[in-house]
């Protein structure tokens, strides 16, 4: 007898056992998030997350609008005296890398595995776009080996100069991948799934990022307008959706809207508001708000200490227009008005062949008829002494303008401004620089401790980690 | 040869055979405590020499049969062994003294074994009931403090909040670090719940109602705990419930009654001098910035010296500014605590049963705050057949809260932050009510408060949990030697909480509502087989081998009506916007086996060996199964070497090795995709920031310990000291990484961290008299020192974030004792003066540094108890020293000039400097009376800051006080608010009586017993101003910040015991 059981159970406690491994596996499926993603769910959310970053608090309400002197502090005035938070540096780079570099890394993945170029090149254009904005605002970053957590844990900074280079090579890479009329996309809300758009959109960035770099690296520039001739000249006109988000009600409202839901920090800047006084631009009603206790614009200095600012009155001064601070204001990514101000200024640079002159004209009516201005108010601003193209000092114009234009786009009126050097602007009242504007975003304290090696490694090649450190493109 | 060996083995059985047929007769008796002189129920009487014994009766009576030459022998725990010859005596009535000899111990150790102390080879700590229950604190984590060696207690928030508990440091970099709570044999849940939601929700084991608790048992560390295996590793709790046997003297009901009021321990020390403002000026219009500075909600405004401004209540008028120095007091009220119990309880031959109903009522110090607890608890016993044993446990707990305080500094819930930002000059009792005609709120700020009683009782957070605790084991006798045992227990809760803002909150307009539900559930299903035999007359064996089912369920569902669409309706239907909803279902499971064996020779040498493998569902297939033994040793030396005396009464070696192999949480393995709110109809899909790990391997710590106990004089002196040494590699941590890697952490299995320490208990007895006085002091002392090790096994990181608020961090940081508080400090030249910047404010290091750590060096506690016919009294001082406090309330309440530490150098009196401004600049002046050219204003508020130039001179530009405090106290430089948070504090004091049993028995009572408690009542001494330094925000591993932390209290209260 005892000879049959000893088997038996041996059987028995095999199969029990067996039995085990796969119910202890079964339990460790996660039953509250897919282990597989399709790419229009990570596109509709990539765009929702980054430009929410692009648009939102820690990149642009806290800096770039307040050292570009489109917005100001009327409350909590630290950051507009460049002192800016660490948590909003730690944002901004914790967000893009994380959510936008990740999403769009995997969703260009994706483009290849589902055998769906579009979604690859619209990955690689939206990575590009928000690499753009990194090294624009930090300097030198980590981009090469970035988003390869399998690979590099630690990834090295590449200078920028790499860094836009890869960026044309990729939008290039990306833009030779489309074909608009199959393998549609969905889930896209900022061009709408409209591949054509797409296409435009990457050969405005490459145009854009060709004349950022066109102090430091002419040659490339003009090998970019070069090729976006050889292909066609593919960009945005006046009839195309701009790319740009257009947020819903609560709680996917604008982030500007949803701040004035609750705060009441922020003033238009004194800066901005004299200049559109003085170039009696119509603009000027609907970049900034009136007062309630006045029937005046009313700016606000950047920089005020807590008690002086305060002293000016939450209702004797001028909040920055509806059509920002609305909840469902759109943001803008890339605007025909941009596209047309970067050709003014390629024609200028003799990059293209064109009238700077008329372009530049072009750019200005664009700008205003993306706030609904038409007609004869705008020849009449157009045909200011003050408002004429000077052919011979076209960073003036074209940096004055351009800053107008690009009003509420913080980050990428910080960069023009940097590389234009107009409009010139006076440091805050009470900034904190010695007389000087920050010329960049310092890295955040994270990178210090995680990735520290590295970051020496930049510090050392760019200059130490302050506002004041120019980066590359920043020649002049 | 053979033959005379087995005779000789034989002898033993023929004597008794032998004795047996010798004249028996029957002695009866009762079994009496000589201090108290209350019965002994349970009390074991044996015949000296035999086997023969019986047990006292729930009234201590016995009967045993015994002949005239032999000797009786009474023991029970926690009382001397008493003998009696029985002679001619038929009626032996004994009184047993208390037991100073730790020898005599019985313990409950791992599984709910108990063992004999003396046998164990590691350290083990028990404390009784009375020490539990008559301590009265509703978190039974607290009455642990400062009474058990190595054992450290942080208390969050107030008196309703969470504490945690930690064993011997942490040996877990990132996981929990809290030991594991084993109920009756079955672990019991201790989570806090809702961490970050703005509430400090108790910890859960504070569901058990202490007067059920017979008995806890500290097993510290693996060593001790190796058979519970995963998470032994921090330690065990073991707790012993009471039951029928524990009723002295027959049907017995215990009522019992206790009231306990809790004031504050500790507020911030405020000054009275300057009120609401900035650069001295204020004056109110609307409150959020329309009249002069009536926006700012600092104090750093004009003088509280009666002059006439507009303040918040007086419609514009101008009216006397003045100081209200007890405002913040003023809003705090007493807590209280009412705690009414009745127990039934009683034993026979065939049943043991015990019932109890408890109610606590707890109120807050903040208003409107407080949670009433119901605990019924059966406990039963049935000897259904002599070798059949069935026992039952069931607890249902009811903890019902209306409003629970809001902590964080969260604008919509705490009051904290609004107490540290302040005009001094605010009269609170102006503000109770709160709520103006057409419904908006009346406060002395709208930039950004509401009001502090619209807060309590508004926004409110209203919590239910149920939660059943149970378990039946069922025990079979299959041999005298021979034990089944099958246990099956369960502890399952619902919890429920509902937060409200009301609309016209500050900063949410509209309000919101959340409900947010969880269901957690343990089973554990165990069998086991024991086996006791004694081989020969010196080897006694006691082996035990099971098997464990345990599986984990948790589950949440949230859901947020983010603004409300009509108000004061609090419903999720009534929402402007989608709700805001995610649930989550957790499982786990682990199977295990085990087994365990004790070998003891002749009573003075044992062994123990354990060994348990756990298969565990959160790891994968192939790491899933791992295996940990340990063995340990111990020696009673005094017996083996014959050498025990009056001197040296007891002389024990013992020491031992283990190993604990952890598992980790569920779903680490597989990469997911988390949902993100839908944008309009898009649905929203994203790649997930934590990158997991598909190769995890468990978690081990491997630990060694040895000790020595030793009793002099009689056992009058007891010492007892431990050194411990545990390294834990294959350390699970979620570690940040650079977040240009595209993930913001990444699941990493390589950490190593060490921990070795010193444990000292000093017993002393300097006075015990036969008349019955007796002084007790116990010391206990415990130095930890812990080490990281490693991180990741490449080297990349040296930090691991264990917690953070603001710029300060604490780290986990390679090298380094654990817990570094990691934040911006002061910039300092070569020979480590502070530098200035170029207005005369501090400057501050770009780099981060290590500015403490929050573990601190040793901790300590002495307990003095004397003990007179019935009175007893004692009291327990507690102390911790050598750790570090990051303090926010000290950080920003200097900042916005509340603490009276602001008033040095703000003006004249208090060593303020002369000065004027012009072009920005300030003048110094060479005296308060000089004047300043061109008529400019003089002001009186300097200071200079004691620093350096770039250039290496001293500083001497002057700053305004306000401009000082704000740039040494800003959030960007943390160096300033971190303190040494070493206390002594004075625990406890008790006072009891136990009123004579003859007098009670008149009464026709069994027992009568008061007692007088005070915690927590004062500080002997600490370095951290203005806060207790044994706070936290909550019970996870990053301690050692304090930011509007509610105060802590200190509680007095009253306890009576009636038996019938």
């Amino acid at each position: 007898m005892k000879k049959i059981f000893i088997p038996f159970y041996l059987i028995v406690a095999t199969i029990w056992f067996s039995g085990c491994q796969k119910d202890l596996e079964r339990t460790n499926i996660n039953p509250n998030e897919p282990t597989t993603v399709q790419p229009d769910y990570l596109l509709s959310n990539g765009i929702k997350a980054n430009v929410d970053t692009y648009w939102g608090s820690d990149a642009t309400m806290e800096t770039t609008l307040l050292y570009i002197q489109y917005w100001a502090k009327i409350q909590y005035p630290e950051p507009d005296t460049y002192k800016p938070a660490t948590t909003n540096i730690q944002n901004v780079w914790n967000n893009f890398y994380a959510q936008g570099i990740a999403d769009f890394t995997k969703l260009a993945e994706l483009g290849d595995t589902l055998h769906n170029p579009n979604y690859k090149a619209v990955g690689i254009i939206m990575r590009s776009w928000i690499f753009q904005v990194l090294t624009d605002l930090y300097g030198d970053i980590p981009y090469t080996q970035a988003g390869k957590i399998d690979q590099y844990l630690t990834p090295v900074y590449d200078s920028q100069r790499v860094v836009y280079r890869g960026l044309l090579a990729e939008l290039k890479g990306a833009v030779s991948i489309i074909s608009p009329a199959d393998n549609p996309i969905q889930g896209d809300s900022l061009l709408a799934n409209n591949m054509n758009g797409w296409k435009k959109f990457a050969n405005g960035l490459r145009s854009r990022i060709a004349l950022r770099i066109a102090d430091r690296d002419p040659e490339a520039a003009k090998a970019v307008f070069a090729e976006l001739a050889a292909e066609g000249n593919f960009l945005f006109t006046a009839s195309d959706r701009e790319a740009k988000l257009n947020y819903l009600t609560s709680p996917n409202q604008n982030p500007v809207g949803k701040n004035r839901e609750t705060r009441n920090d922020y003033r238009i800047s004194k800066t901005v508001v004299d200049r559109l006084k003085a170039l009696n631009d119509p603009r000027l009603s609907i970049y900034a708000a009136l007062p309630a206790d006045t029937n005046a614009y009313v700016g606000v200095t950047n920089g005020l200490t807590a008690d002086s600012a305060s002293r000016l009155g939450f209702t004797k001064t001028s909040d920055v227009g509806a059509v920002f601070t609305a909840t469902q204001a759109p943001a803008f990514v890339f605007t025909y008005a941009e596209q047309l101000f970067i050709l003014a200024e390629a024609a200028q640079r003799n990059l293209i062949s064109g009238n700077a002159a008329d372009l530049y004209r072009q750019a200005i009516r664009a700008s205003f008829k993306q706030y609904g201005i038409t007609g004869a108010q705008v020849d009449t601003y157009l045909a200011q002494a003050s408002v004429a193209y000077d052919a011979n000092n076209y960073k003036k114009s074209i940096g004055e303008q351009k800053w107008l234009a690009l009003f509420s786009e913080g980050l990428e009126a910080f960069a023009e401004w940097r590389r234009l050097d107009y409009p010139q602007l006076t440091p805050a009242y009470t900034g904190v620089l010695g007389g000087k504007m920050p010329l960049r975003l310092t890295y955040p304290s994270s990178e210090q401790a995680l990735n520290g090696n590295n970051y020496k490694a930049a510090v050392a090649r760019q200059g130490a980690d302050v506002l004041t450190t120019r980066v590359w493109f920043d020649m002049y | 040869m053979n033959y005379v060996k087995r005779l000789l083995c034989l002898l033993p059985g023929l004597l008794w055979l032998q004795q047996s047929i010798a004249q028996e007769i029957r002695v009866n008796g009762v079994v009496t405590s000589r201090a108290d002189a209350q019965r002994i129920p349970g009390a074991i009487i044996q015949v000296k020499g035999t086997s023969r014994g019986t047990q006292s009766d729930p009234d201590g009576k016995y009967s045993i049969s015994a002949q005239a030459n032999d000797t009786l022998q009474f023991s029970s725990l926690g009382f001397e062994t008493t003998f009696a010859v029985v002679g001619n005596n038929r009626v032996i009535n004994i009184s047993l003294e208390n037991s100073n000899r730790k020898l005599e111990e019985v313990v409950v150790t791992a599984l709910g074994i108990s063992r004999e102390k003396k046998s164990l080879g590691y350290a083990v700590q028990e404390l009784k009931s009375k020490d539990i229950s008559e301590a009265k604190e509703t978190n039974l984590v607290n009455a642990l403090s400062g009474k058990i060696a190595g054992v450290q207690v942080t208390n969050s928030q107030g008196n309703l909040g969470s504490s945690r508990i930690v064993i011997r440091g942490e040996t877990s970099i990132a996981g929990n670090n809290q030991p594991l709570f084993v109920l009756d044999g079955v672990p019991v849940d201790n989570s806090q719940l809702g961490v970050g939601t703005g509430r400090d929700f108790a910890n859960a084991i504070s569901d058990i109602n202490p007067d059920d608790i017979a008995s806890i048992s500290v097993l510290k560390g693996p060593n001790a705990a190796a058979l519970y295996g995963s998470r032994a590793s921090s330690g065990v709790i073991v707790i012993k419930t009471k039951t029928g046997k524990d009723t002295k003297g027959g049907m017995g009901v215990t009522v019992n009654s206790g009231a306990t009021f809790e004031k504050l321990l500790i507020l911030p020390d405020f000054q009275n001098s300057y009120g609401q403002g900035t650069g001295g000026q204020f004056s109110y219009k609307d409150g959020k910035g329309g009249g002069l500075n009536d926006g700012v909600d600092e104090s750093w405004g004009p003088k509280l010296d009666g002059r006439l401004i507009p303040q918040f209540f007086s419609n514009g008028e101008a009216v006397p500014f003045v100081a209200h120095p007890d405002n913040v007091k003023d809003f705090y009220v007493t807590g209280y605590t009412l705690n009414n119990g009745l127990s039934v309880g009683g034993s026979n031959e065939k049943l043991d049963y015990r019932f109890s109903y408890n109610n606590t009522k707890q109120t807050g110090i903040l208003p409107n705050t407080g949670i009433t607890r119901n605990t019924f608890t059966a406990s039963n016993t049935f000897r259904i057949t002599p070798k059949l044993t069935l026992s039952t446990y069931a607890n249902y707990v009811r903890s019902a809260a209306d409003n629970l305080p809001g902590v964080d500094g969260r604008r919509g819930n705490s009051v904290t932050l609004q107490f540290i930002w302040f005009g001094r000059q605010v009269d609170v009792s102006k503000l109770k009510n709160y709520k103006n005609a057409d419904g908006t709120d009346y406060n002395w700020n709208h930039s950004y408060y509401s009001n502090p009683y619209w807060i309590q009782n508004e926004n409110t957070v209203g919590m239910l949990r149920n939660r059943f605790l149970g378990n039946a084991r069922l025990s079979y006798q299959i041999q005298d030697w021979l034990t089944a045992n099958f246990r099956i227990g369960t502890d399952y809760y619902q919890d429920r909480r509902k937060y409200k803002v009301a609309y016209y909150t500050n900063g949410t307009p509209f309000g919101s509502y959340t409900e947010d539900a969880y269901a957690v559930s343990e089973t554990n299903g165990e069998f086991t087989l024991n086996a006791k035999k004694k081989l020969g007359s010196d080897f006694d064996i006691d082996v035990l081998a099971g098997a464990n089912l345990r599986s984990n369920q948790f589950e949440q569902n949230y859901q947020q009506a983010p603004r409300l669409a009509v108000k004061d309706v609090y419903t999720l239907n009534n929402s402007r916007d989608p709700l805001i909803s995610t649930s989550l279902l957790t499982r786990q499971k682990v199977y295990s086996g085990f087994a365990a064996a004790q070998v003891g020779y002749r009573n003075y040498a044992f062994v123990n060996l354990t060994a348990r493998n756990d298969w565990s569902s959160t790891l994968p297939r192939g790491n899933n199964s791992y295996f940990y033994p340990s063995v340990n040793a111990s020696l009673v030396l005094s017996e083996a070497l014959h050498i025990q005396s009056q001197a040296l009464s007891l002389l024990k070696l013992r020491g031992g090795w283990a190993q604990v192999g952890k598992d980790t949480d569920p779903y680490q393995e597989i990469n997911t995709y988390p949902f993100n709110q839908p944008f309009g109809s898009l649905p929203l899909l994203t790649v997930s920031d934590k990158y997991l790990n598909k190769d995890l391997k468990p978690e081990i710590t491997t630990s060694t310990e040895v000790g020595v106990e030793a009793g002099f004089f009689d056992n009058r002196a007891r010492l007892d000291v431990t050194y411990y040494n545990s390294r834990s590699r294959n350390q699970i941590l979620l570690a940040d990484v650079s977040s240009t890697t595209g993930y913001l952490k990444k699941l990493l299995n390589t950490g190593a961290l060490s921990n070795q320490g010193v444990e000292v208990t000093l017993g002393l007895t300097p006075i015990t008299t036969r008349s019955g006085f007796r002084w007790d002091v116990n010391v206990n002392y415990a130095r930890n020192v812990s080490k990281v090790i490693e991180l990741d096994a490449d080297g990349f990181l040296n930090n691991y974030v264990l917690g953070s608020s603001g710029n300060m961090q604490v780290l986990a940081s390679k090298g380094q004792r654990y817990g570094a508080l990691y934040g911006t400090a002061y910039k300092r030249d070569s020979e480590n003066r502070i530098l200035v910047n170029a207005d005369g404010t501090p400057s501050v290091d770009p780099s981060k540094k290590v500015l403490g750590y929050f573990t601190p060096k040793w901790t300590g506690s002495i307990n003095n108890s004397f003990s007179f016919k019935g009175f007893n009294l004692s009291f327990l001082i507690d102390t911790k020293q050598g750790g570090s406090l990051w303090s926010g309330t000290n950080s920003t309440g200097m900042g916005t000039g509340v603490l009276e530490a602001t008033m040095q150098g703000r003006d004249q009196e208090h060593g303020g400097l002369p000065y004027y401004t012009s072009g920005g600049k300030n003048i110094p002046l060479p005296d308060h009376n000089a004047t300043a050219p061109g008529g400019a204003v003089v002001k009186h508020d300097g200071i200079i800051f004691d620093g350096y130039t770039a250039d290496g001179k001293k500083n001497e530009s002057i700053l305004s006080a306000q401009t000082y405090y704000k740039a040494v106290y800003s959030s960007s430089l943390n160096e300033s608010a971190v303190y040494d948070a070493s206390f002594v504090k004075l625990r406890e004091v008790k006072i009891g009586y136990t009123i004579p049993a003859s007098l009670v028995k008149k009464w026709g009572l069994q027992a009568v017993n008061v007692a007088l408690v005070g915690r927590n009542l004062g500080y002997l001494h600490k370095n951290t101003p203005n806060v207790d330094p044994e706070t936290a925000f909550n019970t996870g591993n990053g301690q050692g910040l304090e930011t509007l932390q509610i105060p802590t209290t200190r509680s007095f209260g009253f306890n009576l015991n009636v038996s019938f």
